[in-house]
């Protein structure tokens, strides 16, 4: 019976192992290529490791210091963290009033934001950028971050509003017989109770801004504006051409503050999504 | 709760208008412009006196072959994709929620795919699949499995699968998350009871974790088919819609008809035809999941 | 949870400080177009704005943004110039957008295809009718690279810089099979299936590479075998687009690619400039940018050019190259400034250094010109042919590749998708 045990756990792990290796090969492939020298894409035998006397810092050095990629890792920065911290705000402050409160047309309300999910958001580029030009924020950052956080509105309400109202209720009279007012519910109950849920649809959201690419390439015109991702981009040359090295560099780079935030707020995640995903 | 007072109706509305007034301006203000435009010619020639013309757009889309087969692409990558993620990353879970060591670590490595750029991801798998790529090289001149390279790129279907492959691979981890959050919110008495009554590891799984997790499972069909609908960075690196146009699928093909050929009205078209078809989905999938068992369902 | 708070507060704190810094350079003066209706007061200072697609890295955006725009920013005080670089393709779907918000920059660096479609949509300034002083400033440019701006009786902007493909070869390769560059077409089908084959590690390896299947990859193919496309007056397909000697030309390609002479289109093929680079590719039809990039990235590879191989027609490459235009929103009187000095023989001559070909006839003649690694390419301009500058050009240009891709594929006959291909063509060209 315990052998019959060790044997299970044994195959869970190898099978766990392996589809671990399968995740993370294009990610190794990627650093390793970015560790070749910038013709070494096709030649032949393919290797996936760089042999030790072909390994070069050169393709970093590239980014780090020529370049001036350092303004767009920056501009990525300032944009996702804006973000993700407005659609936070914003986004648990409609989920709570949705999850606690009964009004006329809360259910249309919901369902139309729901709703707007499915409308592909690349479709939408040419009546936001006349919005865009009417606001006065193209070629601005402030031209990507509203429509960002309008974006993720839908999807972070959904998520939070499934999670406060799994709240009990108990917690709400509590801080009103005290004399609290909403707001003090909404900020001292609902927001921390609530901070699985918003720190799971953080991560999300934050990959969202910092990948985004149609909509920061048609807003953003000066190379000191762009975002990593428009960045990445130019070196895909017009004429079959393109700098691998540095592309696969520039994009190991580029993982790294997405691995942070999701290492930072991951221990929320199986608790936030929970409630948020189950109740739907 | 009632709101009551109308002070209290005040803050309710100071909490809700921040949210509605950025989603309004930015989001709905724009769809209702995208429906208008699908009413109207809007291209090259008449960028600046555009004519209203009815469902003209939508009859052009309907009648023309390209989107035929980028629907027909879209509907199966949809129908292969988001069955193998959430086959998968439910196996996945279930494995990381039986064991006891090294779950945040695994958790962290599966969900790796997930926070890989589209762009950065299909570069890769189009160069692996490459024709004299990494995968062929392996095939043909390790193994010997194949007596020459595979054309894994070059054909429709080719084309297709390894774009499927790689949204299964990349999926996987968004749906472990979300999997394993529902399986450990299934009561452990229910196990144990079912485990006296001698029920082995699939009967448990079926009568048991299925049944308790059904809401995550329409949850993640619905996010998922979205996704599967919303495919575009992936083809769009990887094939371009090569041959001839024969892999596009509707975000694609989309794009190419806006920005290559000027036609914004007939892509305007095709965003809402995209729409009603995703929406109809979504309440035949809320149907089936509500009406049936969710073991007669799966 | 209290720390959970403290993360969330921080984040929001860090956001807002990112935001009052990030706000302050993005809140530049707006671009001076508005002006464009009023005549210029030389006291008020005018910025240009000027988007191109010298790519973000090149020497050519280099030489653009430290020696060109200072020199003409010394020559004409008043006059600011905010060029912007955008790829390629993003430039067009940029240039389209803007267009529809009118949000148009001054000036453009555009690909000569795309001049048609601008017109087209009515946002280019016909520079002759606006300009009294056009006949003398265009008479300094190539009269065939000014043809790329002209549609009707006028011209949407002025020749920028030219270029054509010829062919490139690998030289040892040629030298090892005992074969010669190909100088006829007949030379080169024979050349294209003699190369193909496996080389030293059992790897199959391809005469030529063919990286598309549009009008700027199979023109060279189809003039030098003395076919056309349209009529000269570019009104109608039949007869042209499916005549013998066309339809000879697609089945040459489709034979050679039958036997795996040739490749290249292809999704999972190797990129031609890797391809040629790692000798999997013996021979390809390129333009003057390739010398750079491949010395960049295949520094060992030896190679020679030769120009395109000359069939029944002769020896025909495509003309390429770019115009540079003005928006009908533009301030003009600071543009047609801007665009004479790109124009003219410093900037042409700067320009030249770094490879782009000039159109400047008195640069044509200066020393830099006649050393450079782009001589070859002159001498095959004055055979190089423009593709047709109608508006639907891109719609025919898209039809084409999906019928030479039946062809190539052995779903279809030459001859069949030629004929298709040719009513297609008449319907498109009699909007």
């Amino acid at each position: 019976m315990k052998a019959k045990k060790v044997i299970a756990l044994s195959v869970k792990y190898l099978l766990l192992l392996l589809g671990a290796i399968i995740s993370t090969l294009p990610m190794l492939y990627m650093i390793s290529t970015a560790l070749k020298p910038n013709g070494a894409l096709y030649v032949f035998p393919p290797r996936f490791f760089p042999s030790a006397d072909e390994i070069t810092l050169e393709n970093f050095g590239y980014i780090l210091n020529k370049g001036g990629f350092l303004i767009n890792f920056w501009n990525s920065i300032i944009v996702s963290v804006i973000t993700v911290a407005i659609a936070a705000l914003v986004s648990s402050a409609l989920a709570f009033v949705l999850a606690r409160f009964r009004f006329v047309g809360k259910k249309l309300l919901f369902g139309f934001i729901i709703l707007t999910m499915i409308i592909p958001g690349t479709t939408m580029i040419v009546p936001q950028y006349e919005l865009a030009v009417g606001l006065g924020v193209v070629n601005k950052l402030m031209g990507l971050i509203p429509f960002y956080v309008a974006w993720v509105i839908p999807f972070s309400t959904f998520m939070i509003k499934g999670f406060i109202e799994n709240i009990p209720k108990e917690f709400d009279e509590a801080v009103y017989i005290d004399g609290g007012s909403l707001y003090t519910v909404y900020f001292r109950v609902a927001l921390p109770l609530a901070s699985p849920a918003i720190a799971s649809v953080t991560i999300f959201n934050f990959l969202t801004a910092w990948e985004e690419f149609p909509w920061a390439n048609t807003v953003i015109n000066d190379d000191a504006k762009r975002t990593l991702p428009i960045a990445i981009s130019g070196f895909f040359g017009q004429h079959q051409f393109t700098q691998w090295g540095y592309v696969f560099a520039l994009s190991a780079l580029s993982l790294i503050p997405v691995l942070l935030i999701f290492v930072m707020f991951q221990k929320y995640f199986v608790s936030g999504i929970q409630a948020g995903g189950v109740k739907g | 709760m009632k709101i009551g007072t109308n002070a209290n109706r005040l803050r309710v509305a100071s909490l809700l208008l921040p949210g509605l007034l950025i989603f309004g301006a930015f989001t709905v203000y724009p769809i209702l412009k995208l429906l208008v435009m699908s009413f109207f010619e809007w291209d090259f020639g008449s960028m600046f006196n555009q004519t209203f013309i009815g469902l003209a757009n939508y009859q052009e889309v309907i009648q023309d072959e390209y989107f035929q087969i980028a629907f027909q692409n879209t509907i199966i990558y949809t129908l292969v994709t988001v069955p193998g993620q959430m086959v998968i990353g439910l196996l996945v879970a279930a494995l990381i929620n039986s064991i006891k060591r090294f779950r945040v670590g695994f958790r962290v490595i599966y969900y790796l795919p997930v926070i890989t750029s589209w762009v950065i991801a299909s570069l890769i798998f189009r160069y692996v699949f490459n024709t004299e790529g990494l995968l062929n090289y392996l095939l043909n001149n390790i193994l010997s499995l194949t007596s020459s390279n595979v054309r894994w790129l070059d054909s429709r279907w080719g084309g297709m699968i390894v774009a499927m492959v790689l949204g299964i691979w990349k999926g996987i981890g968004w749906n472990m998350v979300v999997f394993l959050a529902a399986l450990q919110s299934v009561p452990n008495e229910l196990y144990e009871s079912a485990e006296i009554d001698g029920a082995n590891v699939l009967q448990r799984f079926f009568r048991i974790t299925l049944p308790s997790i059904r809401g995550t499972i329409l949850f993640a069909l619905v996010m998922l088919t979205i996704g599967g609908f919303n495919v575009f960075t992936s083809i769009k690196m990887i094939t371009g819609g090569a041959p001839a146009h024969q892999t596009e699928t509707l975000l694609t093909w989309m794009y190419y008809k806006a920005f290559s050929t000027g036609k914004f009205g007939y892509s305007a078209a095709l965003s809402f035809i995209m729409a009603l078809t995703l929406g109809l989905l979504a309440v035949l999938q809320f149907r089936l999941m509500q009406s049936d068992k969710a073991g007669d369902a799966l | 949870m209290k720390k959970t708070i403290a993360i969330l507060l921080a984040v929001c704190c860090v956001g807002l400080m990112l935001a009052s810094c990030g706000s302050t350079p993005a809140s530049s003066p707006a671009p001076a177009s508005a002006a464009g209706e009023a005549p210029t007061v030389p006291t008020e200072e005018v910025t240009l704005q000027f988007w191109h697609h010298y790519s973000a890295q090149s020497a050519e955006n280099e030489t653009l943004m430290n020696i060109l725009i200072p020199k003409f920013e010394q020559e004409n005080p008043g006059i600011k110039v905010n060029a912007v670089s955008h790829e390629w393709a993003d430039l067009h779907d940029k240039l389209l957008i803007s267009a529809q918000s009118n949000t148009l920059p001054d000036v453009a660096r555009l690909d000569s295809a795309w001049i048609p479609e601008f017109q087209q949509m009515d946002i280019l300034v016909a520079l002759n009718q606006e300009m009294s002083d056009f006949d003398s400033v265009a008479g300094n440019l190539l009269e065939s690279a000014m043809s790329t701006a002209k549609i009707g009786d006028d011209f949407f902007g002025l020749a920028l810089n030219t270029n054509t493909k010829i062919l490139y070869y690998n030289t040892k390769a040629l030298a090892d099979a005992g074969i010669a560059p190909p100088a006829t077409m007949d030379d080169f089908v024979a050349a294209a299936k003699t190369l193909a084959g496996t080389n030293g590690d059992g790897q199959q390896v391809w005469g030529y590479n063919e990286p598309g299947l549009s009008g700027w990859n199979l023109c060279p193919f189809i003039w030098s075998c003395g076919g056309e496309l349209t009529n000269p007056e570019q009104t109608i397909a039949t007869g042209y687009i499916n005549s013998e000697a066309t339809v000879g030309a697609i089945q040459m390609l489709a034979d050679l690619y039958q036997s795996d002479s040739i490749t290249g289109w292809n999704s999972g093929d190797i990129p031609m400039t890797d391809g040629f680079g790692t000798g999997r590719y013996l021979m390809m039809l390129e333009g003057p940018w390739k010398t750079a990039e491949l010395a960049g990235a295949y520094p060992d590879l030896e190679y020679g050019t030769a120009p395109m191989p000359a069939g029944a027609g002769g020896s025909h490459s495509v003309l390429g190259g770019e115009d540079i235009s003005m928006f009908t929103s533009a301030n003009k009187e600071a543009a047609w400034l801007f665009l004479q000095f790109m124009t003219g023989e410093f900037a042409q001559e700067e320009m030249a250094k770094c490879g782009q070909i000039p159109v400047n006839k008195a640069t044509m003649e200066t020393e830099t010109v006649k050393n450079a690694d782009f001589a070859p390419y002159i001498e095959a301009l004055p055979n190089a042919k423009s593709r047709p500058t109608v508006a639907a050009w891109t719609e025919m240009d898209n039809d084409l590749m999906v019928s030479v891709t039946a062809v190539m594929n052995g779903e279809k006959s030459a001859q069949d998708a030629m004929d298709e291909l040719a009513l297609k063509w008449d319907a498109l060209l009699a909007q």
